[in-house]
Formats: C-alpha cells, sequence, structure tokens
C-alpha cells in the first residue's frame, strides 16, 4: 500500500450569494497515494475546480469551508496563513486554468518562473532564472534560453500551457493539481501535453481535474466522477471507465464521439437549488421512486469501486 | 458611501432645500440683492444677518439670491450637456463606421483643448452672460460624456433585442429612441448630476475670475468681491465665507447624491466620475 | 516602424494644434465689436476713433481677413504669437517667462500627487472594504466635491492668515528687492501653492489607481502569483501596481488640462506670477492677443503629455508595440 499524501474528510465548500448558498461541494471524501494520479471528471458546474482551489486555500475569504483536508500529518485548513504560503508553490502546486489569463503579461516568462524558485528555494535571480530555463527545456519548449526573455502574449496556448506546468514544477511538488490542462488546445498540443504529464505524473501524487475523458484514460490509475457537488462514482480508472456504475458516468461516455455521442438529457442542476433524493434522479434513465426520495450514499460494487446510486443499495 | 438610502434621500434632500432658495428668493431675501441699504462693510447685526459688502448691499440677500444662478448654471449646463452627449454618442455608436470614425476624430481634436482655458477664451468673445456661460459649459461639456456614452450604445447595439428589432425593419432613429435610449438612461441620469455639479462649480468659477454675468448675483463674484477688495486682510469673515460654504456644501450634496444614484443602479460598476 | 509612428504622431499633434490656432483666430477676428475696442473699452469710456485707428493699423486689422489669417498662422509656427496689450510684449515672450513659474510648483505638485496618489490608491483598492478603504474613499470625495478656489483660499487663510506659517502671497518677499532672489524665500512662498495643487490633484489620480487596482485584483494572474506562495504585499507590489498604473498614463492628458485649470485658480490667489496668474491678469483686462496665446499653450502642454504618455505606455506595456493606439 501505497502512502496516503492527501486525505479530504468531509469537505464542504460553499459561496454565500444573494440568492442562497452556493454549495460547490457537499460533504467530499478523497484520497490520494503518494505516487497516484487521480482523474476528477466532471462538467462545468460540478465543482471539481473548487474542490482544487480549496486544497490550496486559493478561494475567496468569504467562502464557507467546512472538513478537514489532510495532508503531511497536518490539516490545512487550520494552519496559519503563513504556514500555508510556505507549501504553495512548494509542497503543493497547481496547474490553473486559463493559460491564457494566468500568466502576468507584464513580465517576462523566466521572470515569472524564476520568482517561484526565488521565493522558495533562496536562490538569487540569475540562478533561479538558469534554472526556469532548464525547466522550460525539462516541458520541452524549444529555444528555452530565448524564449525565457519572451512575454506571455507571444506564446501560443500549448506553449503557455507548458509555461504553466513548467512554473508548478518549479520547486519539485510532491503534490500536483492540473486543473484543465487540455482545455481549449487542438487534438496535436492536447497529446503532447498529455505525454509530458505522463512523464511529470510518475514522481508525484496529482489530482488532474478534466472533463476530456480520453485525457483521464490516458492518464489516470483512479478516476472520480463529480457531479453536483459531489462523487458520483470513484474508483480504479479501469474499472470507472471500463464498467462504469453509476448511470451518469455511463451517459458521459455515451456521449462521447466515438461511442455514438448520445448526450444525456436535462442539464445539471443549481448548486444552489439541490434537488430532493438522489442529485441525478431528474435526468437518470434508470430512475425509481425511491432515487428521489433518499439521498444515496457510497456504495461498493467492486474492489476500490463506489458508487452513489440506489441501483446498488 | 454607506448607508444606501439614508444618502440619498438626504442629499437629495439638502438640493431640494437650495432649489426651494433658489425659487422663494425674492420671498426670503429681506433686502434686494442690488439696493443700498446701510453702511458699507458693516458687521452682521439684527438688520443684516451677514452684514453688508463694499456697494453697503446686503450680503445675506445677495447670498439667497445667489443660489439661483449657482443651480442655473449647474442644471441647464448639465441638461445641454447630456442631451448633447447623448444624441452625438447614441448616434455615433449606433451608425458606427465613417460616421463613428469622423465624429471620434474629430472630438479627438477638439479634445486636445484644454476645456477651461477655452470657455474663458469662448465667454469673452460672447460677452459674459448668465445664459451664454451655460451654453458654453453645456457644448464644450459634452465632448467628455460621448465617449462614455457611445461605448455603452456599443455593447447595447449588438445585443439581440437590437438586432431582432432591424431583422423587423425598424429604422435607426425608431430603434435608437426606443430601444438604445432606455438601455442608457440610468447612466445619462447619473452623469445629469455629476454633471450639474461640476458645472455649478466651473459656473462660479468663472465668477470668481471676474467672467461672470454683471448683471446677476453669483456667489463666484461675491468671493472675488470680497477677497479682491479687503476682505482676506481686514478679517471680513462674514463676506467670505458664507458664498464659498454655500457652494462647498451644495457640491458635496450633489455629489453624495450622485453616488447614491449609482450605487442605486449598479453596486457593483465603479464608473469614471464626470 | 518607429520613425513613421513619429511621422504620423507629430503630424497629428500638428493637426490638433493647428486646430486651436484656426478656432482662436477666428474666435478673435469674428468678435462683434473687435477686440481691439473691447480692451480700449477698459481703458477709455469712449475710446477715440484716432486711438482706435492707430491701434489696428498697428495690429493689423485693417487687412483683409485671410491675408491676417496667413500671417497669423505662419507667425505661430515661427515663434511669433502676436503681441499683448497689456505689456506691450510679443506674447510668447510673456508666456515663456511666466510658464517658468507656473512649472516651479507645477512640477512638485504633479509629482507628489502621483506618488502619493498611487500610493494610497493601490492600498485602499486593495483593501477594499476596510475602514482605511472607507475613510480614504470618502475623505477624497469630501476633497473633491470642494471647489479649488474655495480650497486655495481657505489654505490661504488658515496657513497664512491665522497661522502666520506662510507668506500671504507672491513668490518673494520684500527683501528680495535689496538681497535678490534667494530660493529659500521662494521654496517658502511656494509652499502653499505646491500643496494646494497637490490636494487638488490627489483626488484624481487616487480614484484612477483605486479602479485600476479593483479591476486587476480579478484577474486570473494574481491567483497563479498567490498559488506560488507570495504574500499578499508582494503581489500588490510586483504584479497588481503595474498592471494597474497603465491607464494612469493614458489619462495623462486630462490630468493635465484639470492642472492647468487648476493653476488659474491656486495662482490667482496666492499672486503667483505664473501662466495661472497672467491668465487672470488677461481677463481683467481683455487682452485678447494674450489669451489667445495661453490658449494654444495651454493646448501645446496637453499635446506635449499626449505624446509623452503614447511613448512612455510601451514602454511599460509589454504587449503593444509602439505605433499602436492605445486609447481607443
Amino acid at each position: 500500500m501505497e502512502k496516503v499524501l492527501l486525505d479530504v474528510r468531509g469537505l464542504k465548500v460553499g459561496f454565500p450569494t444573494m440568492d442562497g448558498q452556493v454549495k460547490a461541494s457537499d460533504t467530499v471524501d478523497l484520497r490520494i497515494a503518494s505516487r497516484e494520479t487521480l482523474a476528477l471528471l466532471g462538467e462545468t458546474g460540478s465543482g471539481k475546480t473548487v474542490l482544487g482551489m480549496a486544497i490550496l486555500r486559493l478561494l475567496q475569504p468569504n467562502t464557507i469551508i467546512e472538513g478537514e483536508i489532510r495532508f503531511l500529518d497536518r490539516d490545512l485548513l487550520t494552519i496559519p496563513e503563513k504556514d500555508m504560503r510556505k507549501m504553495r508553490g512548494k509542497e503543493i502546486a497547481i496547474v490553473l486554468q486559463n493559460s491564457g489569463t494566468s500568466l502576468n503579461p507584464v513580465y517576462t516568462v523566466g521572470t515569472q518562473i524564476a520568482e517561484a524558485i526565488s521565493l522558495h528555494q533562496g536562490l538569487k535571480k540569475p540562478a533561479a532564472l538558469s534554472r526556469a530555463v532548464e525547466l522550460l527545456d525539462a516541458v520541452r519548449i524549444p529555444d528555452p534560453d530565448r524564449m525565457a526573455r519572451e512575454y506571455p502574449h507571444q506564446f501560443s496556448g500549448g506553449m503557455r500551457e507548458r509555461v504553466l506546468i513548467a512554473l508548478a514544477l518549479a520547486c519539485n511538488p510532491s503534490f500536483l493539481i492540473a486543473d484543465e490542462p487540455t482545455k481549449g488546445l487542438d487534438s496535436v498540443t492536447r497529446q503532447q501535453i498529455l505525454d509530458l504529464f505522463r512523464e511529470i505524473n510518475q514522481d508525484r501524487a496529482v489530482l488532474f481535474i478534466t472533463h476530456d475523458i480520453d485525457a483521464a484514460a490516458a492518464l489516470a490509475t483512479r478516476v472520480a466522477v463529480m457531479y453536483a457537488g459531489e462523487f458520483a462514482e470513484i474508483g480504479p480508472a479501469a474499472a470507472v471507465l471500463g464498467h462504469p456504475a453509476h448511470p451518469y458516468t455511463r451517459g458521459l461516455l455515451a456521449s462521447l464521439p466515438e461511442r455514438g455521442m448520445r448526450a444525456i438529457p436535462g442539464s445539471a442542476p443549481s448548486l444552489i437549488t439541490l434537488p430532493e433524493g438522489c442529485r441525478f434522479s431528474p435526468r437518470c434513465t434508470s430512475v425509481s421512486e425511491r432515487c428521489t426520495l433518499e439521498h444515496p450514499g457510497l456504495v461498493r460494487v467492486g474492489p476500490g469501486h463506489y458508487a452513489r446510486c440506489m441501483l446498488y443499495d | 458611501m454607506s448607508g444606501n438610502n439614508l444618502s440619498f434621500y438626504l442629499s437629495f434632500g439638502v438640493v431640494l432645500i437650495y432649489a426651494a432658495f433658489a425659487l422663494f428668493a425674492p420671498i426670503i431675501a429681506p433686502f434686494d440683492p442690488f439696493m443700498i441699504s446701510g453702511a458699507p462693510l458693516a458687521s452682521p447685526d439684527a438688520t443684516h444677518l451677514l452684514g453688508t459688502n463694499d456697494l453697503a448691499q446686503d450680503i445675506f440677500s445677495r447670498l439667497i439670491w445667489g443660489t439661483r444662478a449657482t443651480l442655473f448654471l449647474g442644471i441647464v449646463g448639465a441638461l445641454i450637456s447630456v442631451t448633447l452627449g447623448t444624441v452625438i454618442g447614441i448616434v455615433s455608436g449606433y451608425y458606427g463606421g465613417m460616421v463613428d470614425e469622423i465624429i471620434m476624430r474629430f472630438l479627438d481634436v477638439v479634445m486636445t483643448i484644454p476645456f477651461f482655458p477655452l470657455l474663458l477664451v469662448l465667454t469673452i468673445f460672447f460677452r459674459p452672460g448668465i445664459y451664454t456661460s451655460a451654453v458654453l459649459m453645456g457644448i464644450l461639456g459634452s465632448i467628455q460624456g460621448v465617449r462614455i456614452i457611445r461605448s455603452q450604445v456599443l455593447s447595447l447595439a449588438v445585443a439581440d433585442f437590437v438586432v431582432a428589432t432591424k431583422a423587423l425593419g425598424a429604422r435607426g432613429s425608431y430603434i435608437m429612441a426606443r430601444h438604445i435610449l432606455p438601455g442608457i438612461l440610468p447612466l445619462v441620469g447619473v452623469k445629469f448630476v455629476f454633471s450639474a455639479q461640476h458645472f455649478m462649480l466651473i459656473g462660479i468659477g468663472l465668477g470668481f475670475l471676474g467672467m461672470g454675468d454683471p448683471g446677476v448675483v453669483d456667489w463666484g463674484q461675491m468671493i472675488n468681491r470680497a477677497s479682491q477688495n479687503g476682505g482676506v486682510i481686514l478679517g471680513l469673515w462674514w463676506w467670505l465665507f458664507p458664498p464659498g460654504l454655500a457652494v462647498t456644501f451644495l457640491s458635496l450634496a450633489l455629489a453624495w447624491f450622485g453616488y447614491a444614484c449609482e450605487d442605486r443602479i449598479n453596486p457593483r460598476i465603479q464608473m469614471m466620475r464626470v | 516602424m518607429k520613425l513613421t509612428y513619429i511621422l504620423r504622431r507629430l503630424l497629428y499633434s500638428a493637426a490638433a494644434f493647428g486646430t486651436s490656432v484656426i478656432i482662436t483666430f477666428f474666435l478673435l477676428h469674428l468678435m462683434p465689436g473687435d477686440y481691439i475696442t473691447q480692451y480700449l473699452e477698459q481703458i477709455y469710456a469712449i475710446a477715440p476713433p484716432e486711438v482706435v485707428q492707430m491701434y489696428n493699423q498697428a495690429y493689423g486689422l485693417d487687412r483683409p481677413l485671410t491675408e491676417q489669417f496667413f500671417t497669423y498662422f505662419s507667425g505661430v509656427f515661427h515663434g511669433d504669437w502676436g503681441y499683448s496689450l497689456s505689456y506691450s510684449r510679443p506674447v510668447l515672450e510673456v508666456i515663456s517667462e511666466k510658464l517658468f513659474w507656473t512649472l516651479v510648483i507645477l512640477l512638485p505638485a504633479t509629482f507628489l500627487s502621483i506618488i502619493v496618489g498611487i500610493v494610497i490608491g493601490a492600498y485602499s483598492g486593495w483593501k477594499r472594504g476596510s475602514k482605511v478603504d472607507l475613510a480614504l474613499l470618502n475623505g477624497m470625495i469630501f476633497l473633491r466635491a470642494i471647489p479649488s478656489y474655495w480650497l486655495a483660499l481657505m489654505i490661504l487663510l488658515i496657513f497664512s492668515y491665522y497661522l502666520g506659517i506662510f507668506p500671504l502671497g507672491g513668490y518673494v518677499s520684500l527683501s528680495a528687492l535689496d538681497t535678490g532672489i534667494d530660493p529659500i524665500d521662494v521654496l517658502n512662498h511656494a509652499a502653499l501653492p505646491i500643496f494646494t495643487l497637490f490636494l487638488f490633484s490627489v483626488t484624481g489620480i487616487y480614484y484612477l489607481m483605486r479602479n485600476s487596482i479593483l479591476m486587476t485584483v480579478g484577474e486570473d494572474y494574481i491567483v497563479t502569483a498567490r498559488a506560488k506562495g507570495l504574500d499578499e504585499l508582494t503581489i500588490l507590489r510586483k504584479h497588481a501596481m503595474k498592471n494597474a498604473m497603465l491607464p494612469m498614463v493614458t489619462s495623462v492628458a486630462l490630468q493635465c488640462a484639470g492642472m492647468i485649470t487648476g493653476s488659474i485658480f491656486v495662482e490667482t490667489i496666492f499672486s503667483w506670477p505664473g501662466l495661472g496668474m497672467l491668465t487672470f491678469e488677461a481677463l481683467k483686462i481683455r487682452d485678447l492677443p494674450l489669451l489667445q496665446g495661453i490658449l494654444l499653450m495651454d493646448t501645446l502642454i496637453v499635446i506635449i503629455a499626449n505624446i509623452a504618455a503614447d511613448l512612455i505606455y510601451p514602454l511599460i506595456d509589454p504587449r503593444v508595440e509602439v505605433g499602436e493606439d492605445v486609447r481607443k
């Protein structure tokens, strides 16, 4: 058994708004071991990005967070901000979404990567910059020495993604969160990024947040499917993607172009007013009356494989 | 500013009080503001609440009568400026293309010339007068507003409902009046309040520099006369202070009111003032 | 590429300047009752016709309009901006002298207000909603609503008249007649005008900076900076500020026009012999050639400020090439 690096227990994340509280994450339990890649699958609005941000405490100050996020024997939610800052970028790093806007337009790429290195490893600027160039090379950016002196707007989408990855890897974190790294990329670039991740993921724990099922299939050891703020299904990648238990997962797979592209009817519920009982029941084809009355818990459907569905209860 | 509703009504109340003074000046003021009514440079007493100026005119009466000029300059100036700016902004933003280009380029050139010095020269050209000042301020002041209004119009012009109306065959002027105008009305309203404040201050400033209407009682001219004729040296605070305080207070009330209006429209947007 | 940009910019500025020359010329010469008569009315109750005739000839008003225009227009670009009626000297000469003194108070005031405005505006925006922010914001709103002439008057009264800390006006004490101009003395006299101008313009810069920071705060790269583990102050200083300052550069022309206006009032009240006070005097005596020249100078200042801004902006924002129109 590999050592558990991240242990999330009972995590609830809510955003107070004028119309009510947005329950982005409702009592989530999650464990990631030190060398495994967990893919977090879900549609937009399922709460997956929020989960990633919550781990690093990057959410707005008025967010309501409950539960525990245990990392290296410490509960990240209770440690002082000072200590959290020491973790960020060093022990836990995140590759943020929207590479186009996630880099500061007025500084060179090399400077921005060097900043993280100087901060955590105490290197002076020249040393940090040359390390930055090494990192750019490691993420396979051609002519890294020159590119380090360029500005973000001069990079293409795929290259910016690599820069963000290099930035996250700057201090060799033991835990990496990747938020939608393949979003908006063309298929060739996408493949290159996935190859890169295949290499990187070997040495650390990775939470790979994505809506791209094929990416999950390519990289993940385990897959968690998120729906309306909670896990619909979680288990080994082969099991979840190969013989999915939850109707939502099945629907997701069926909607892939190569499997028939049949969309799931209806739309995801608002996270403010959630349906009674099973949250997927309004759209489920195998729905029964029980589904609308009781809220199902995660039920074991195979070794290490769980589904939140009345079908198995 | 905090205390939304309180700010709104309180500031509006103050403005109304000033308006009341302006309206009922002939009744409230004890003396005719141009009449000689006692000894010059007299200290305040029971008859002359604020004493008299160098021409032996009652300062208190002049203060009250001065409200008219102040409000006139502010309101009429703002009316002209906002109307003109809105019309040009809507036309330019809606039609776009060559029309927009020409108008914007022209405005770019005119905007380079500083507003106030130009206003001064034009005031001399047309001879100082209260109507002249209001109109000049209105025309010159409209230029700045055009940009802001135009950008709002630009985003509205491509809104779905506008495109749909166009598809129905509606004429440009119809769309502009019935669909675009209501959309920018809140913006225009807030702009009006801030413009009124701004033009009031500038109008009084003109008076202070001696460019005011000589036939009208004007707080700016009062301050000017006071500081030029020994008000500072002789310490005649009852002559010097009241007009300035009156302007400042009204200006604050209008600004406060403007922000309260803005908060009502959209609590999240922080717009550029004036 | 840079050359064509400079040429284009110069052309555009020349057009703007040329337009103001044209406007001022036609204003002056199409006046109901020409400006000579207006000026003479200040001196004589009814101007004797021979005097009017003499002035007209001297100022070339008896020539055809088009000839006058071309004389004037070409004159402007050669440094001949007309002749002042009240000073009996070339307009440009008078203006240049006074311009120096205006700059003596304008430049320090601008410099101070930019630095202070940026710092407190950034802090205010970054800590939006905090007690400091609300206090500053309300304070600035209050300050901005006070008319500049009133503010100047109050400052003069409080600090000069009642407290006696600073002199009542002018730029040197009477002792200068004997000892020559002492820089410390000038500084003493300049202190209040500079302070007043500073108060006048710091509000605008505060606002701009605060708004700018508010918009920067929500950007994704700020989240990235946090994710790196940087502390809040560093993020503000290094990541937010640089981006937030960009809109400030583009609005410099507006600030400039405001400063020019402010200096008219400040100089008049503090009897500071600069361009602003000159404006006031010229207004009083209806010296229109001089006023025209002042308007041209003011326009020129704004044009130069604009060009400077356009050239500086690309230095700060690497996304913009020199030559792009950033003010669209």
